[in-house]
């Protein structure tokens, strides 16, 4: 697996900044000359400070929000990032699992799972067992009636990470889709995650705050900087596959690893 | 617990009447007439089914009304969601709109639509089309980002949005609005009637009240209410059925009065 050979994904010189706010001359760059590459069915995880920009990078890589500068490759092609060209998605080769859930509060779980598969026309027979499976590998079997208020806030998390799994897009993004759970719900979800990409490996770019995280779930870890992000640094992880999250922290190199990180993130 | 409330209930009517009695004793039949002349009638006119008649053709000047103004209160702000520019030229006039004072076109229906049902049609719809769109707007106007963004991400289309996010999203909202506007729906029959009709529940008022007859007034104000509280029990319900998605309690619950 090498990322620079056979990158499947390529940002290049990548720059945002947003409108300037009333009496502002400027606003800040959110990210500046951003560059990386993502090979194919790698897990990549990236780990930067708050408000580093690391939503808006994969906003914009999803086409949700325009470009200000530079370009970005997914499979040879090159993507309109401009505003007024936006298409989301693109096309469903681009899966998001966003911070919050977003499950829709008036549909069922199994509704919202197999909700992308609806208005894709592609809910079948087939489609179908593939949503009973991933609902069996990530336990929300017995659940599928219940409206998303009723359940727990890892059953959402769960339930919002298959909902794009779902659809097969050849390319995941993750923006801190663990944030806000308990520390145990969160390694469960953590393990949940390593076990769907184990069983159909696929590309998958993870932003997160948490160090620990970045480096347990990754290939290979970008470090980025406070605001307008930059890759400061960036480590190959070679912590043996399948990883056991509960005792993440006696896997061999882990530790020396967290500790290089964090020095970076300073 | 549950009796107790019960029993608390039914003191505070058994109060009510005895006030009411008191009114009529001490003031004279004539001007509050009584509780048991007041049953009397009622039964009496139930009997010879004036009373249905009348309640019948109120309550079916309000639903025409609530129909003809509602649906298109409700349809609007979905189309105006695709159109900015259009929205952004009519918001003014839609305001000004809102802020005529219905009941006071009464008379303008009546010379433009007659004496019959069509003019309280009229007027019971442009009460409700106005509480309807406004409150239905909101809705529409809050549609949750995230969840467009998600959809879109997700390969929906404009109609799949419109259909699975802004239009579910959109119906707490129309029905705060449904809520305001059906007792505002019977009020505005009332009123259309007490101008100028010769049937209904409101012309039974005015001529009761012509007459000097507040029996009859009381029978019709006692029976209005009861359709009021019978159409607020019918909105809560459907509201509760179509939003059982929503936990019960915290932010939006619904109050209704009776419900």
């Amino acid at each position: 697996m090498n990322a620079t050979a056979t990158p499947t994904l390529e940002v290049r010189g990548l720059s945002k900044r947003f409108p300037p706010r009333s009496g502002q001359a400027e606003a800040p760059w959110i990210l500046a000359d951003l560059s990386f590459a993502v090979a194919q069915n790698e897990l990549l995880t990236m780990v930067g400070p708050s408000g580093a920009g690391k939503t808006t990078l994969l906003n914009i890589i999803c086409q949700v929000d325009a470009a200000t500068g530079g370009e970005v490759q997914f499979e040879g092609q090159t993507m309109r990032l401009g505003n007024g060209t936006l298409n989301p998605g693109w096309d469903c080769r681009f899966g998001y699992v966003t911070q919050d859930d977003n499950l829709l509060p008036w549909r069922t779980l199994i509704d919202n799972v197999t909700f992308p598969l609806r208005v894709q026309g592609k809910l079948n027979d087939q489609t179908m067992a593939r949503v009973t499976e991933l609902m069996k590998t990530v336990n929300l079997v017995g659940f599928e009636r219940y409206y998303p208020h009723e359940l727990s806030g890892g059953m959402r998390k769960r339930a919002s990470l298959i909902r794009t799994l779902a659809y097969d897009p050849p390319i995941i993004l993750m923006d801190e889709p663990f944030g806000a759970v308990d520390a145990q719900t969160r390694t469960q979800l953590q393990q949940d995650l390593l076990r769907l990409w184990n069983l159909g490996r696929k590309t998958i770019i993870f932003v997160t705050h948490d160090i620990g995280e970045a480096i347990a779930l990754g290939d290979r870890v970008l470090v980025l900087s406070r605001s307008p992000a930059k890759v400061v640094a960036e480590h190959r992880i070679n912590i043996k596959r399948p990883r056991d999250l509960s005792n993440v922290y006696k896997l061999e190199g882990f530790g020396d690893m967290y500790e290089t990180v964090r020095k970076e993130l300073l | 617990m549950k009796l107790q409330l019960t029993v608390d209930r039914v003191l505070i009517l058994v109060l009510c009447i005895a006030a009411w009695q008191f009114c009529s004793m001490q003031w004279g039949l004539h001007w509050f007439s009584s509780p048991l002349k007041t049953t009397n009638r009622t039964i009496e006119l139930l009997g010879n089914g004036d009373l249905l008649y009348h309640t019948a053709y109120t309550a079916k000047a309000a639903l025409y009304g609530f129909l003809v103004g509602g649906i298109p209160g409700l349809l609007l702000p979905f189309a105006l969601r695709r159109s900015p520019v259009v929205n952004a030229i009519l918001d003014p006039y839609l305001a000004a709109g809102y802020g005529v004072p219905k009941l006071a076109l009464a008379p303008l229906f009546v010379l433009w639509f007659g004496i019959d049902l069509e003019p309280k049609v009229a007027l019971v719809a442009s009460l409700v089309s106005f509480l309807v769109f406004f409150s239905t707007m909101a809705g529409v106007q809050a549609v949750n980002g995230q969840y467009v963004n998600m959809a879109r991400v997700a390969g929906a289309s404009e109609r799949d949005i419109a259909r699975h996010i802004v239009w579910p999203g959109a119906i707490p909202y129309a029905f705060a609005g449904f809520r305001i506007a059906a007792p505002y729906s019977i009020g505005g029959a009332v009123v259309g009637e007490l101008i100028s009709s010769n049937r209904g529940l409101g012309y039974m008022i005015q001529a009761g009240a012509t007459d000097f007859d507040t029996t009859t007034v009381f029978v019709s104000l006692f029976t209005l209410t009861i359709i009021v509280v019978i159409i607020n029990w019918l909105v809560a319900n459907l509201e509760r059925w179509l939003l059982r998605w929503r936990p019960r309690t915290g932010a939006g619950a619904s109050w209704v009065p009776g419900a």
